[in-house]
């Protein structure tokens, strides 16, 4: 099923400049695109977008089309989009329903509202926790969980409702490297599984291992697309607030240097 | 200027029994530049937090130039060492930049001409010169973010913690931060940060101190503490030294925890 | 999603969902309990004299809580939350008794009499009685449990969710304050000087506690829309409280022999 944005534009409610203009992105099967830009680049705004939160949950004005698999979603409403769409959070807490005692009871709060049927919703559950490694974890409190596992968690509730794709605004930003690790592991596995995924985020490194192609944000508009190792290697990066991966930031500084760039490149692609 | 330390400091929360802190020593000159790192529950935040006396210990001592904080309170030694905590919106109360930065000098007696400079110096330091009458919440989180070390920096206190300054932050932000910790640590104060981010570490601070567990099981400079001796170590609290040290290594240039020390190492060999 | 297509095995429902309580008064359907609560309390009210509300207690508080061994926790819990009202309603029913004309004591220009006594103890005795009966269905009974069974009987989800999140709203809210004050304090906000200082210090601790609640309250919304919680109608259980004829009928049975005190005491047939 793919997701298509054309000429897609949107205001927020109350505010004198669009957020987004000319958005034209497309999210088919077993793809996985990175957002990269500066905060404010309008990261955020794209992933609410294409999940369909904006403008049914927050308001404000959208222009364009949105289609999946040609069909126009826009009459969709937010329960009916959220079973092709899901769509996660920076901040792990706020994202966990707060009325689950058990990781179980929360990956299965979607599927619950969903009035899927009881044994569907248990194998759903199941498996999402298990796709994610995170079956051990059934039986917890996840208010107790730390940041990288709640993140694992909310996830999981994700994948339980079997969205035909996923879209993650910056799901590492608050977490701590052990946390980071965790969650770059599993949309490593979610990648290779062929998930359809969209994910935001300032770590270009992380971008650079799951991603096969990248967009890049200046206020608003798209100003850089293509296969990763090309957008990300891109000279203009810095200027457009986007940290260079660290290797390519190597290179460049040997380059700069006029030292051994072969060795240095040996080195890296290890 | 002002030397803060830790003797045999110990933690144990009351509510929780959890021992934080299990006896640490650590003692800061004034202008130096410390970063502190370890895995989330190592203590990092709850050491800070005795720094300037909200949190006091179950054990030890921590000192202010000498003298025991704990005949401080927390609003005196706000005077000495002022902290930012990670999120600006457990913060920021004020409708306007101005009014947000001028709070904390206020509090501790600044007024007039004064109050006046703290705050230009502050903005312009971190880049919101021109902001003064915007509402904070009209700025993005990076820039809110900016505006809680801003309001802090206003202070002008001869030490500055900062707790996860870059988590969260974008480029622009992450080199912000930097300029302000070179800045402040050239006027003779001493910064200490709590930061997951290895580069910025390795790049920005002369000193790194590594916790696990509510100790501190390294303390030197970057060179040290990502030099190939010490991954295991490191990999034991989930850290991972930055890029440059590990290329470094592969190519047997000894310790190069910096891009701009891999680089002048390339050039030497 | 392709990546769905794993070998999971399926594990069936877990035994630990909807984990049975200890003893079986626990185990008493959420709403049996609240309803034996609140007789107990308003039949305490309703009955006339001293003995009636104390058999009352004996047999709808002490008795059950002994059952479901947590005698020692009700006494202390509903001790200390009567404690306040029920020490001034006493006090001030012993020594200003309207028409009390037995004395007992002279305290200065205030007496203690012997009616006075009599009526502090029937109040007493009945703060104590709805304090026990509320007591005792807290310490035995989850919150989320109660709000389960009554979605099972027909409450709306949506209303169910906000009754069991709303739980969780003031110690996040608490928390969230004592963070707030900490970063105040830090950039010293004087919390241990005079009261005239400290009352300054409300604004800047109220305003982020409220507008962060707000932006949180925000967050979770999309998170929640995100995930169905919007869909109309009801939603699948995966399990909910147990409920038995013998207890809907105990229920009722509780609830008409509360109402035929009510009656009696309102006819007066029994003084």
């Amino acid at each position: 099923m793919t997701l298509t944005l054309t000429g897609v534009g949107y205001r927020y409610a109350g505010a004198r400049r669009p957020a987004l203009l000319d958005i034209d992105l497309e999210l088919p099967d077993g793809v996985v695109v990175g957002l990269a830009g500066a905060s404010e680049a309008g990261k955020t705004t794209l992933c609410l977008v294409a999940s369909g939160l904006a403008p049914r949950t927050v308001g404000g004005q959208i222009r364009g089309r949105i289609t999946l698999d040609g069909e126009e979603v826009d009459a969709w409403p937010m329960h009916r989009l959220s079973q092709r769409i899901g769509i996660g959070f920076q901040n792990p807490a706020t994202q966990l329903s707060q009325v689950a005692s058990t990781v179980f009871e929360e990956v299965a709060f979607g599927p619950m509202n969903l009035a899927i049927e009881r044994d569907e919703v248990v194998t759903r559950t199941w498996e999402a926790l298990t796709t994610l490694r995170i079956d051990g974890l059934a039986e917890r409190d996840p208010q107790r969980l730390s940041g990288g596992q709640q993140q694992l968690v909310a996830m999981a509730g994700l994948l339980a409702m079997r969205p035909a794709h996923l879209v993650l605004d910056e799901p590492t930003a608050q977490l701590d490297p052990a946390g980071t690790r965790l969650v770059a592991d599993a949309i490593d596995r979610l990648a290779r599984d062929g998930a359809s995924i969209l994910v935001a985020e300032q770590k270009t490194d992380l971008l650079a291992a799951v991603a096969s192609s990248v967009i890049v944000l200046a206020e608003g508009r798209v100003v850089l697309q293509g296969a990763t190792a090309q957008v990300l290697a891109d000279p203009r990066l810095p200027e457009l607030g986007v940290p260079e991966r660290s290797a390519v930031r190597l290179e460049r500084a040997a380059s700069a240097a006029g030292v051994g760039r072969d060795r240095l490149a040996g080195a890296l692609h290890d | 200027m002002t030397e803060v330390a830790a003797v045999g400091l110990v933690h144990v929360f009351r509510t929780s029994g959890v021992r934080a802190l299990d006896g640490v020593d650590l003692r800061l000159g004034p202008g130096e530049r410390v970063a502190l790192i370890g895995q989330n529950g190592s203590g990092k935040t709850t050491l800070v937090r005795h720094l300037n006396g909200l949190l006091r210990p179950t054990e030890g001592l921590v000192t202010v130039d000498g003298a025991d904080a704990s005949g401080l309170t927390v609003a005196q030694l706000a005077s000495r060492v002022g902290l930012v905590f990670q999120d600006p919106d457990r913060q920021i109360f004020a409708g306007s930049v101005r009014a947000e930065v001028e709070f904390g000098p206020r509090n501790l007696g600044r007024s007039g001409e004064g109050l006046r400079r703290a705050v230009v110096d502050a903005l312009a330091a971190t880049g919101l010169n021109g902001e003064e009458g915007t509402n904070p919440y009209d700025l993005g989180q990076s820039r809110r973010k900016l505006l809680a070390l801003a309001s802090v920096l206003a202070m002008r206190t001869p030490v500055l913690v900062l707790d996860e300054p870059t988590t969260g932050q974008d480029a622009r932000g992450v080199e912000r931060v930097r300029s302000v910790v070179d800045a402040v640590s050239a006027q003779g104060r001493t910064v200490i940060a709590i930061s997951h981010d290895m580069r910025f570490v390795a790049e920005t601070f002369e000193r790194v101190v590594v916790m696990r567990a509510g100790r501190i099981i390294l303390d030197g400079p970057p060179s040290l503490v990502f030099a190939a001796d010490s991954w295991a170590t490191l990999h034991s609290s989930f850290l991972e030294p930055p890029l440059a040290a590990v290329v470094g290594e592969r190519l047997g240039l000894g310790s190069t925890p910096t891009d701009a020390g891999l680089i002048t190492a390339l050039g030497r060999s | 999603m392709a990546g769905s297509d794993h070998l999971t095995a399926d594990r069936g429902v877990p035994a630990f969902l909807g984990r049975p309580g200890p003893t079986a008064f626990h185990r008493l359907n959420p709403l049996t309990k609240a309803t034996l609560a609140t007789v107990t309390a308003v039949a305490a009210v309703v009955l006339g004299g001293l003995l009636g509300p104390i058999g009352l207690v004996v047999a709808a508080i002490i008795v059950p809580a002994g059952v479901a061994r947590v005698l020692r926790r009700l006494m202390r819990t509903a001790l200390l939350l009567a404690l306040p009202i029920g020490v001034s309603a006493f006090l001030i029913n012993l020594f200003f008794f309207p028409g009390g004309e037995q004395v007992l004591v002279r305290i200065g220009p205030i007496t203690a009499t012997a009616e006075g006594l009599a009526f502090a103890l029937e109040i007493l005795v009945r703060i104590l009685a709805i304090s026990g009966a509320v007591t005792l269905f807290y310490l035995t009974t989850r919150p989320a449990d109660l709000v389960l069974d009554l979605e099972r009987r027909g409450v709306s989800p949506r209303i169910a969710f906000v009754a069991n999140a709303s739980v969780q709203t003031v110690p996040a809210m608490v928390d969230r304050a004592a963070q707030i004050t900490s970063a105040q304090r830090a950039r010293g906000l004087d919390t241990e000087g005079s009261v005239w200082r400290r009352l300054r210090g409300v604004v800047p601790i109220v305003g982020p506690v409220i507008m962060g609640s707000i932006a949180e309250v925000e967050e979770r919304t999309m998170a929640l829309e995100a995930r169905g919680f919007t869909r109309p109608g009801r939603r699948t259980l995966l399990w909910a409280p147990s409920d038995t004829v013998a207890e809907a009928v105990t229920r009722w049975g509780l609830v008409l022999a509360l109402l035929a005190v009510i009656v009696v005491r309102l006819t007066g047939i029994w003084r």
